[in-house]
C-alpha cells in the first residue's frame, strides 16, 4: 500500500493575529507555526495502515521554507519520504491551484490512497482533497472516522461522520482520496530515534516550473475564487469584560452572575 | 443583473433541513435585489409532496430530480445531476447550506465545471453589479471577503444560522418541474453500506441548567480536573469542545457542538474554548454565557454576556473557592 499524506503548516491554534497592511494576509513575524491538526490525524492513520499492510507513506507539503519543519516532523513520526512544493509564485493560491500542483507533483507515483485532513485551521475551505480527487479522476470520501482496506487493496470501507451524530459506511474503489477527521485515532509523538532517522530521508523539492505550471495558473491569477481582503469581525453581542486581577475578575463575575444575571 | 439563482435544498426523513430554508430565504432576498428568478432544486426518490410544500412555502418554482438511485446521497450521482442542471439552467449563483453533504460534493462539482466554490459564508454585500461574500478564517478570528471570479455559475454555501429563513404565504398553486437526468453506470460504483445513529451516551446535557465547559486551553487531561472541580462545586454538568474529546481527556458524550450535543442551559461557562463555529452552534442559545480565555480576539467572546480575558489556571481556582463558599 502506497499512501500519500498532505500536510499543511498553519499558525499555532491560540495565535493572536494582526492583519498586514494590504489586508490580504496576516502578519507572520510573531507567529509560531505547526502542522494542521486534522492532517496529523491523517498521518497517524496512514502510518497505522502501513504497519498493518506494509508499503510506504509519503508526506507532501506546499509552502515556503518554514514548511520544512512540518515535513521533518512528518518524517520523524514515521513517514518514509517527502515532497516539498515550494515557490514564491504559489503565494495567494486557492485550493484549486494547490490541488493542481499536488496532482502534478505525484503524477506517476502510483499512490493507492491520498489522505488529507478535513480542513485547514487557517483558511478552512475544506476542499483541497476533494478537488485533488476530481483532478485525478479518483473517488473520494470526506470527514472519515475509520478506514479499512479490503479486497487485497482494491477497495476501502470507510466510516464517514454525518450531521447530528449520524454515520455512514461506504465502500469505494482505490485509488482514492480520503479526508480525515480529527479524533479518528490518537497520534503518536515522534521518538528521538524517529527524529534522527528523519534526517536521512529523502525530501524531493518542486518549484512551479518543475511542475510545468505557468504564472497564469498560479497564485491569485490562477485561483478560482478571489480572496479580496481580511478584517476583524464585529462582535455580535455586547460582552461585559470584567477587568482586574484574576482574583478580582472572578469575584466580580460571581457577584454579577448572582445579582445581575440571577443564574446562580 | 438578469439571470437566475438556484438553491439546492437538502432533506432528511421527509423534511427540508433548517439550514436549507435559510439558504432559500437568502436566495430570495438576493434574487429580488438582483432582479433574478429563483428556483429551488430537490434531489431524491419520492419527493413530489415535499417539492409542492417547498414551492408553496417560498412561492417559487421547484426543480425535482427524481431517481431511485438518489434515495441515498452519493457525491458521484449529485455531481452528475447538478452539473447537468447547472448547464441547462445556466444560473448566476448556485447556493446551498454549508452541510456535511455540501463539503463532500460541492468542490468536486465546481471543479468539474471549471468553477470555484466559496464555502461557509456568513455575510454577503451587494453593491450595484458587484456581489461579494464574507467567510470566517483562522478559526473565526478573522473574516475574509471573497469575490466572484470568472464566469458564472458561482457556487456558494452558507453557514448555519448566518442568514434568516423567511417564508411567504404564496397564493399561487405550487410549481414543480421534474427534470429527468439518467445516471450512467460509472457514477453508481460507490456502495453506501449503512447509515446509522451513534449510540446515545449516558450524558444528556440538553436538560442541564448550568454547564461548565472546557477546551483546548486547559492543556491536558490532568489540568482539565479544574473544570470538573468547578462543575462539582456549582452542581453543574460538564461539557467540552471537540479537541478535548478527540484528545481523550473526556468521553465523547460530553462534546458540545455540531458533531456533539446542542445545549441551552441558563448558564454556560466556557473556559479555554476559543469558539470555533462548530462549537458555537451547539451552545450559542444558552441564556447567559461566560467566556474565560486569554485571547481577547477569541470568537467565543462574540457570543458571551460576560468575559474574563485572562489565564484559566489563575481564574478557575478562585471561582472554585467562591463557588464552594456560595454552596455552604
Amino acid at each position: 500500500m502506497k499512501i500519500l499524506v498532505c500536510l499543511k503548516q498553519v499558525p499555532e491554534k491560540d495565535s493572536r493575529y494582526k492583519i498586514d497592511d494590504l489586508a490580504t494576509w496576516i502578519r507572520e513575524d510573531d507567529l509560531v507555526f505547526e502542522t494542521n491538526e486534522s492532517d496529523v490525524y491523517a498521518l497517524e492513520e496512514a502510518l497505522r495502515l502501513k504497519e498493518k499492510l506494509g508499503g510506504e507513506v509519503g508526506v507532501l507539503s506546499l509552502g515556503e521554507e518554514r514548511a520544512l519543519k512540518t515535513i521533518k516532523s512528518g518524517l520523524a513520526m514515521g513517514a518514509d519520504r517527502a515532497f516539498h512544493l515550494s515557490d514564491p509564485a504559489f503565494q495567494g493560491s486557492d485550493a484549486f491551484v494547490v490541488a493542481t500542483a499536488i496532482a502534478r507533483a505525484i503524477s506517476g507515483q502510483n499512490f493507492d490512497i491520498i489522505f488529507t485532513g478535513v480542513q485547514s485551521e487557517d483558511m478552512a475551505f475544506a476542499q483541497t482533497g476533494t478537488i485533488l480527487a476530481q483532478l485525478l479522476g479518483w473517488p473520494h470520501a470526506t470527514i472519515v472516522m475509520e478506514v479499512n482496506v479490503s479486497e487485497g487493496g482494491k477497495k476501502a470501507r470507510v466510516k464517514r461522520e454525518l450531521e447530528s451524530n449520524l454515520f455512514e459506511v461506504v465502500e469505494i474503489s482505490l485509488p482514492a482520496v480520503l479526508t480525515i477527521q480529527s479524533g479518528i485515532n490518537q497520534p503518536r509523538y515522534a521518538t528521538l530515534k524517529g527524529i534522527m532517522q528523519a534526517k536521512k530521508k529523502e525530501i524531493r523539492r518542486f518549484s512551479a516550473q518543475d511542475l510545468g505550471l505557468e504564472s497564469s495558473q498560479l497564485g491569485k491569477t490562477g485561483s478560482m475564487v478571489d480572496h479580496q481582503k481580511m478584517f476583524f469581525p464585529e462582535k455580535k453581542k455586547k460582552t461585559v469584560i470584567l477587568e482586574g486581577t484574576p482574583e478580582e475578575a472572578a469575584r466580580t463575575l460571581m457577584e454579577r452572575l448572582r445579582k445581575e444575571a440571577k443564574v446562580l | 443583473m438578469p439571470g437566475k439563482t438556484l438553491v439546492l435544498a437538502e432533506h432528511r426523513a421527509g423534511k427540508i433541513k433548517s439550514i436549507s430554508w435559510e439558504a432559500i430565504g437568502f436566495g430570495q432576498k438576493l434574487a429580488e435585489r438582483l432582479n433574478q428568478e429563483l428556483k429551488v432544486v430537490l434531489i431524491g426518490k419520492a419527493i413530489g409532496d415535499l417539492a409542492e410544500e417547498v414551492s408553496r412555502r417560498c412561492g417559487q418554482e421547484v426543480l425535482t430530480l427524481v431517481n431511485d438511485h438518489c434515495e441515498t446521497y452519493t457525491p458521484e450521482a449529485y455531481c452528475h445531476i447538478l452539473s447537468q442542471v447547472a448547464q441547462q439552467e445556466t444560473p448566476f449563483l448556485f447556493l446551498m447550506g454549508h452541510t456535511y453533504q455540501a463539503i463532500d460534493f460541492a468542490p468536486k462539482l465546481a471543479t468539474r465545471l471549471g468553477r470555484g466554490f466559496i464555502p461557509n459564508c456568513v455575510g454577503c454585500q451587494i453593491d450595484a453589479d458587484r456581489v461579494v461574500f464574507v467567510r470566517q478564517v483562522f478559526n473565526g478570528k478573522i473574516n475574509l471577503q471573497v469575490g466572484l471570479k470568472g464566469e458564472p455559475p458561482y457556487f456558494v454555501s452558507l453557514q448555519q444560522g448566518a442568514f434568516n429563513a423567511y417564508e411567504v404565504q404564496s397564493r399561487q398553486s405550487p410549481r414543480v418541474v421534474n427534470l429527468t437526468i439518467p445516471l450512467p453506470d460509472e457514477v453508481l460504483k460507490r456502495k453506501v453500506l449503512e447509515i446509522f445513529q451513534a449510540a446515545q451516551g449516558k450524558v444528556d446535557l440538553s436538560q442541564a441548567e448550568i454547564i461548565i465547559a472546557g477546551g483546548r486551553g486547559l492543556g491536558s487531561k490532568e489540568k482539565f480536573q479544574l473544570i470538573l472541580d468547578l462543575a462539582e462545586a456549582l452542581g453543574a454538568a460538564v461539557g467540552a469542545s471537540r479537541p478535548v474529546t478527540d484528545g481523550g481527556w473526556l468521553p465523547k458524550e460530553h462534546q458540545i457542538g455540531s458533531s456533539g450535543q446542542t445545549v441551552t442551559p441558563k448558564l454556560y461557562i466556557a473556559c479555554g474554548i476559543s469558539g470555533a463555529i462548530q462549537h458555537l452552534v451547539g451552545m450559542m442559545n444558552s441564556s447567559c454565557i461566560v467566556a474565560i480565555n486569554k485571547d481577547p480576539n477569541a470568537p467565543i467572546f462574540s457570543v458571551a454576556d460576560y468575559g474574563i480575558v485572562g489565564d484559566v489556571f489563575k481564574v478557575l481556582p478562585v471561582l472554585i473557592e467562591l463557588a464552594k463558599e456560595i454552596r455552604k
